[in-house]
């Protein structure tokens, strides 16, 4: 077995990194007098891994919202389910199903062993039933319709599905009602063999935890497992959008919009991940000359927010919030962003952006449940947590200025709004 | 952890956390008031002004930039009612000072700009600046409507106001869009000096090194006050009378059932905790009976928790669901409190319902924010518990009190949220 320590002198923080020998991927943090402890299992599966096909063989496409759809039934055995069996230990669990991975978790501050072992033993033992996919069809369908409801949900839909022609990213992660219709226990044990192999996953721990505590539960809980190649199929995409503005009625008052930027979808590594955070603090943070204006003009409120949004064959910027005048306040984006491409960044505003990322990463390091998540992250794009807080320190005006000019094509992107029928709103 | 309470001003009490595991600091100021028709909307956008600037850095701008200049510090205001108290904070947070790149001191920073904001505000005379006063107006009016956006807040939010009705807890944590309509820059100004002057303040410090100097600061700055805190005070309503029921249709896919109890208890009495577990017990946990038996075995919902509220007293249970099962839903719900009054509660349920409890009392001890609350919860009640103190009074609660506290539920009011019949 492989152990590294990863050290940050500027964090004041180490972690551990082990390769087991049952194949899978374990980092251990420990946080010095802290009472509670966070354990999240992940495989690199999620809602746009629909058409795949294992050691060359023969190409399978599922249902959309299987991964979700699994990630639900996984928690219950011949047995009882887990929730149950965590109830003996007074952990607290959850998972979630993400475009690109798939997260099991539990934090407690007793009993941690027993929680582990329970963690590990159901993810490892499927067990679907007709009778018991079934079951899950009612629930996961108010699920789906919780989300059909939700404005920020739908708007963010509405937009990938005019940004992207093909990438299954367009599709929702839990699927519609007719797609998991579809589900069977047959096709979830298909997914389940491809995708739930020790390779193909990583276990993080954080908090009042050793390396030797979690070894001990995973020798004694995984077996070996035979490692095998796994093909995921993207039908081509093009680089150009879809369409350049979709609007939908829905019940709401306050009108909200998504203006995305489309975006190569090339990995990135720390130091133009940490580029891009520094340049998108710039443009659109409270601190920005944009931010002002967008506020002088009632164009926006405080829920403004951007983000970079990435995975495996997509990625782009996203700026949203709520807008009594979505239009106007995207044009105002677009022309801000044109002007800075032209008239350059402002140093200042960078070194305030620098510091204010910077701090940003540090302080998430209060919190068990946020290391673990983002170890994990970063582990699937194949990147470190403490190489990027370095690479967000050292970062150098010159290179975000260079990201700029890569980036946020005016020509490229969507404007998605969802809005109140006449009588719920007045827009514009 | 240890709390460390000191009186420094009449009404305001400076409460200290020293803990070196995190990297961060935060400084938190809540006054609180009764709350009330006539004050709450200007509080409320009280609130959003003081945190936009102050007489240092007088814009929204030039503020958004010392603080991001401080390691990307917070500086952030809620506005909340617990039971019948209006409750206004400003809380500044930012990295401890043993990782600034430039070895500035963040903590002193951001206790002077703390103070700063809420004693030194932007005036012209006596009254805040128009402009900054239109911008909250209008961001205030925004989140108000935006609240509609969300269906299941806005569910909640409908059924408390209609049970309420006629009781100071029917009045939202912001008042009404109309009251917000007339607040002027004057109006304004005397709602700060009356905030000043009549709220019980309570400050909370959690980070590494001593608050000497936040402490200086607020005791100069409380000391120039004619402090007049104000007696502070929720009804408890432990009787309903026949159940309200409203519906109100609107475009939805899902149908939201909202279900208010009067608990029958309700802060300072002992007989929170036994209502809080049994509340946990039907529909807090992924164990608990209406996700076991409502989701689980019936497959009729994706949610359906109940929560309780120590200061009001009343018990919310929420879901959504398909139309078509809003009367099988609620049946499935009541069955459930029906067995809890007759006893069956089985040991598993309790004791796992405990553990739960007392993890996540446990887990707060792990956070900056979750010591805040830990405490700040507590602010309301006579003296503090200790993280074990709580432990042990959750424990010894027992089958019989847990069975007696489902037994004073009263169902007073059905709110349910649909579409017009037959539409998709």
């Amino acid at each position: 077995m492989n152990k590294t320590e990863i050290k940050s002198l500027r964090a004041g923080d180490s972690y551990y990194k082990l390769q087991h020998s049952s194949g899978l991927t374990i980092y251990v943090y420990p946080k010095e007098g802290y009472r509670s402890s966070y354990a999240i299992i992940g495989t690199k599966y999620g809602s746009v891994n629909n058409c795949f096909s294992v050691d060359n063989g023969k190409k399978i496409t599922v249902p959309d919202g299987i991964a979700h759809y699994l990630e639900h039934k996984l928690f219950e055995s011949a047995e009882g389910d887990a929730f149950t069996r965590y109830a003996e230990t007074g952990a607290s669990a959850n998972a979630y199903t993400s475009f690109e991975k798939t997260c099991y978790l539990f934090s407690c501050t007793d009993r941690f062993e027993e929680s582990l072992e329970i963690l590990l033993d159901f993810v490892s033992d499927p067990y679907f039933t007709a009778q018991t996919v079934a079951k899950e069809q009612g629930i996961i369908g108010q699920e789906i319709k919780m989300y059909d409801d939700s404005p920020d949900w739908r708007v963010m839909f509405n937009m990938l599905e005019n940004m992207y022609h093909n990438h299954p990213v367009r599709i929702d992660i839990a699927g519609t009602v007719e797609s998991i219709a579809e589900i069977t226990a047959e096709k979830l044990y298909d997914c389940y063999h491809a995708f739930y192999n020790l390779h193909n996953m990583a276990l993080c721990v954080s908090g009042n935890v050793t390396v030797e505590q979690v070894l001990a539960i995973c020798d004694k809980m995984l077996k070996p497992c035979e490692k095998h190649s796994i093909q995921n199929y993207f039908e081509d995409e093009p680089d150009e959008i879809v369409n350049p503005y979709v609007e939908q009625t829905f019940p709401v008052m306050m009108p909200m919009f998504n203006l995305g930027f489309k975006e190569k979808p090339v990995p990135l590594n720390e130091k133009k991940l940490a580029a891009i955070d520094v340049l998108l603090f710039m443009l659109a943070s409270p601190t920005s000359a944009l931010y002002r204006e967008l506020m002088d003009h009632n164009l926006i409120n405080n829920s403004f927010s951007y983000e970079l949004f990435d995975g495996p064959g997509y990625c782009s910027v996203i700026f949203g919030g709520e807008s009594r005048a979505p239009q106007q306040a995207a044009e105002m984006i677009k022309q801000y962003i044109t002007r800075m491409k032209t008239e350059g960044l402002d140093r200042d505003d960078f070194e305030v952006a620098r510091k204010s990322v910077y701090g940003d990463v540090i302080s998430s390091l209060n919190s068990v449940s946020a290391i673990a998540n983002t170890v994990m992250g970063y582990h699937f794009s194949d990147n470190e947590l403490f190489a990027y807080i370095d690479a967000v320190a050292d970062m150098t005006f010159e290179e975000v200025s260079a990201c700029l000019s890569e980036m946020l094509d005016v020509n490229n992107c969507t404007l998605s709004v969802v809005k109140g029928s006449d009588t719920e709103a007045a827009d514009e | 952890m240890s709390l460390c309470r000191q009186q420094i001003a009449e009404g305001v009490y400076f409460n200290t956390v020293r803990d070196s595991r995190f990297k961060t600091m935060k400084l938190s100021v809540n006054l609180f008031v009764p709350l009330s028709e006539q004050t709450a909307s200007a509080n409320a956008l009280l609130a959003g002004v003081l945190s936009r600037s102050c007489q240092a850095y007088p814009d929204f701008t030039a503020l958004s930039r010392k603080l991001s200049a401080l390691y990307g510090a917070d500086l952030t205001v809620s506005c909340n009612k617990l039971g019948e108290t209006q409750v206004i904070s400003v809380s500044a947070s930012g990295l401890d000072d043993r990782y600034a790149l430039d070895n500035e001191s963040i903590a002193r920073e951001l206790s002077g700009l703390l103070c700063g904001v809420i004693f030194a505000p932007n005036l012209v005379g006596d009254a805040f600046v128009t402009e900054e006063v239109e911008q909250e107006r209008r961001q205030l009016l925004d989140l108000i409507d935006s609240e509609y956006n969300d269906k299941r807040v806005y569910a909640i939010a409908r059924m408390i106001e209609l049970m309420c009705t006629g009781e100071v807890f029917g009045i939202r944590r912001y008042g009404t869009a109309e009251a917000i309509q007339t607040v002027t820059p004057a109006s304004l100004y005397e709602a700060w000096k009356n905030l000043l002057r009549n709220s019980v303040a309570e400050i909370m410090y959690i980070g590494d090194s001593a608050p000497d100097q936040a402490i200086s600061v607020f005791t100069e700055a409380f000391r120039a006050v004619d402090r007049r805190p104000c007696a502070l005070h929720s009804e408890i309503v432990r009787e309903a009378g026949e159940v309200k029921r409203f519906t109100e249709t609107v475009d939805v896919s899902q149908a939201k059932l909202v279900m208010g109890f009067r608990a029958g208890t309700a802060l300072p009495e002992k007989g929170i905790t036994a209502a809080a577990l049994m509340c946990a017990i039907l529909g807090g946990t992924a164990t608990s009976k209406l996700f076991c038996n409502v989701r689980e075995k019936q497959s009729l919902c994706y949610y359906c928790a109940a929560r309780y509220d120590k200061y009001k007293g009343i018990v919310i249970i929420d879901s959504g669901v398909e139309g078509e099962n809003i009367e099988k839903l609620e049946r499935g719900i009541l069955k459930e409190i029906e067995d809890m009054k007759n006893g069956e509660i089985s040991e598993f349920e309790i004791n796992s319902t405990k553990m739960a409890i007392i993890n996540s009392y446990q887990s707060s001890n792990d956070t900056v924010s979750g010591i805040e609350s830990w405490y700040a919860s507590q602010l309301m009640q006579d003296g503090f518990k200790s993280i074990e103190e709580a432990c042990e009074v959750i424990n010894a609660v027992t089958k019989e009190e847990i069975v007696a506290a489902a037994n004073r539920l009263r169902l007073d009011t059905i709110y349910v949220l649909k579409n017009q019949e037959g539409e998709q």
